[in-house]
């Protein structure tokens, strides 16, 4: 039996090619599949290629080569049947009507997924309730917080009723009360058995709301995994702060095998990182054995991961 | 089709109150009138009345018609919605047309307010002789203009900044559509082109409605504007379809 995946993603390469200037390969044989009901996240700097992948699925660009499939649908060739069952939802002031209100954002947007008269009420009304709107439905969105906005644009996402929902950066410049919101009512749209892709370059929102996170840098896909997995990637890379352990004994561990190196820190501790596995035990007990105590190691979380296989530029976003 | 119609229409009433800086038109056209009549009358052409009548609700409707067509795709592409409404279900001319069909039907009001300036600072009356044909003439002219507007729409996607390009075109369809200065005095070469322009057969009907005389051929006439403005409807879509190809291809939907 054919298992029919929320999101599939077959060998995507896209290259756009400026006017006057060298060709740009923005994905380069991209696959990916994302189950029905899983909340994928598409972790990567700017320009890594996150929105391109977002487009192409949307319908709104083509690839260059590779196919790419929406609940079992060609998003090149069988648009019709695919652009019903999505919902895009894009972070930052863009994408709204901001000199209209609230509702007739939404009913707009409800009657252009073919909604009828009704259904169009019901559902605006309801979703203007979820999202926490009901109150300033007839106010001017030109009027609302960024953390508002960016609730409606969730809601405009969700009036047809989308089965995958396209969230591109979607708590870009929200403050962190409202992203944590934000992230609540992404769980509950996963409970709804929805499958949803987001992008994002914030560690945190991926390992808080995603199944799996796709690491993509450079139009490149580097690795698919659970949250946790990722973390554990990196286990060999682990990170040990000590604090008043004399020169010597820092010289000495630079050279023990699987240590890449002791760099001193602004506060005076040194940190020694670790890239094979079983050398921290052994620089562990050395420093003990030296009587150096106050140690710490950390567990590696995804923003480690992503600095690790990404680089540094990874976090200037 | 025409729910996203319905949905365009609706969406560009309550643009239109959003923004009323689009409706310039209105307030442009009574402007027009006057100078027109003051040039005919000086000129001792009164015989000229029913041009100075008809040609600012002409540059009215059909500057809220393409500036609207225009400025409807660069506020979505301002707006980063273009792209959110290319992928939406339902027919994006459909919705273009909806737009464009609003905005037209508004300016029908551009009517009564050049022959209110005729009345009160000339005296002059505009007679109705032909009010069925005048009717008709109007409201197949409206359709008309719509269905080209959305024609001009689908090149305004393929523009960055749309509504220059769309303030600028309209001119050439004043002069060939013979609004102010009829076609037979244009040069003999160019009035095989005016013959395609839909203005042109438009507002020579309406011309006659203000007119005792018969108007000679009407169904013929008003069969072409039909025709012509159906034709730029036909041409609009399946263009639209190509260029919406062609930008999903590029990757220029969304470019501001």
């Amino acid at each position: 039996m054919v298992v029919v995946q929320g999101v599939e993603v077959q060998d995507i390469r896209r290259v756009f090619t400026p006017r006057k200037r060298e060709p740009v390969v923005a994905l380069d044989d991209v696959s990916l599949s994302i189950p029905t009901g899983e909340v994928h996240g598409l972790l990567g700097p700017n320009g890594a290629g996150k929105t391109t992948l977002v487009k192409i699925l949307s319908t709104v660009l083509l690839p260059s080569a590779g196919r790419a499939f929406v609940c079992g649908h060609d998003v090149v060739v069988e648009t019709k049947a695919v652009r019903p069952l999505i919902g895009i939802v894009f972070g930052g002031e863009r994408g709204l009507y901001t000199r209209l209100s609230a509702r007739q954002n939404l009913e707009y947007w409800g009657a252009l997924y073919q909604l009828n008269g009704g259904e169009i009420k019901k559902r605006t009304e309801l979703l203007l309730e979820r999202v926490g709107l009901t109150d300033r439905a007839g106010q001017r969105v030109e009027e609302f917080s960024r953390g508002m906005k960016q609730r409606l644009h969730l809601a405009r996402g969700l009036m047809g009723d989308a089965r995958v929902l396209f969230l591109d950066e979607p708590t870009t410049g929200m403050d962190p009360l409202a992203a944590r919101e934000f992230r609540q009512l992404i769980g509950e749209l996963k409970g709804e058995g929805r499958t949803i892709l987001l992008t994002t370059h914030d560690m945190v929102e991926a390992e808080t709301v995603c199944d799996r996170v796709t690491l993509i840098d450079h139009g490149r896909l580097l690795a698919t995994e659970t949250p946790r997995t990722l973390g554990s990637l990196i286990s060999r890379f682990q990170r040990i702060d000590v604090e008043d352990a004399p020169d010597e004994l820092l010289a000495e561990l630079e050279h023990i095998a699987g240590v890449s190196s002791v760099s001193m820190q602004a506060d005076g501790s040194a940190r020694i990182e670790v890239t094979e596995e079983g050398a921290t035990s052994i620089v562990l007990r050395r420093l003990v054995d030296s009587g150096v105590t106050s140690v710490k190691t950390s567990l590696p979380s995804l923003e480690e991961v992503y600095v690790q296989m990404i680089g540094e530029r990874g976090l200037v976003v | 089709m025409i729910r996203a119609f319905l949905a365009g229409a609706r969406i560009q009433l309550q643009f239109l109150r959003a923004y009323p800086d689009a409706l310039i038109p209105f307030f442009t056209a009574p402007m027009f009138s006057v100078i027109f009549l003051m040039i005919f009358r000086h000129a001792g052409r009164t015989d000229l009345t029913a041009y100075a009548a008809i040609a600012p609700v002409f540059i009215a409707l059909w500057w809220l018609a393409l500036f609207n067509s225009g400025w409807t795709i660069t506020i979505e592409r301002w707006n980063g919605t273009l792209e959110m409404l290319v992928a939406a279900p339902s027919s994006f001319a459909a919705v273009i047309l909806g737009r464009i069909t609003a905005t037209t039907m508004v300016g029908i009001v551009s009517f009564g307010e050049t022959w209110l300036v005729a009345r009160l600072l000339f005296g002059t009356r505009i007679t109705i002789y032909h009010t069925w044909g005048f009717l008709a003439t109007a409201l197949v002219t409206l359709a008309a203009m719509a269905g080209t507007a959305v024609a001009m729409s689908s090149l305004f996607v393929l523009a960055r900044n749309a509504v220059t390009f769309s303030n600028s075109a309209s001119y050439p369809f004043y002069v060939l559509g013979g609004i102010l200065v009829p076609v037979s005095v244009l040069p003999h070469w160019i009035r095989p082109v005016s013959s395609v322009v839909f203005l042109s057969w438009s507002a020579d009907l309406l011309r006659a409605a203000l007119r005792p005389g018969p108007m000679h051929h009407f169904a013929f006439r008003l069969g072409m504007v039909a025709l012509l403005g159906a034709c730029g409807l036909v041409v609009g879509v399946w263009t639209m379809r190509v260029i919406l190809v062609r930008v999903r291809g590029s990757g220029e939907l969304g470019t501001t």
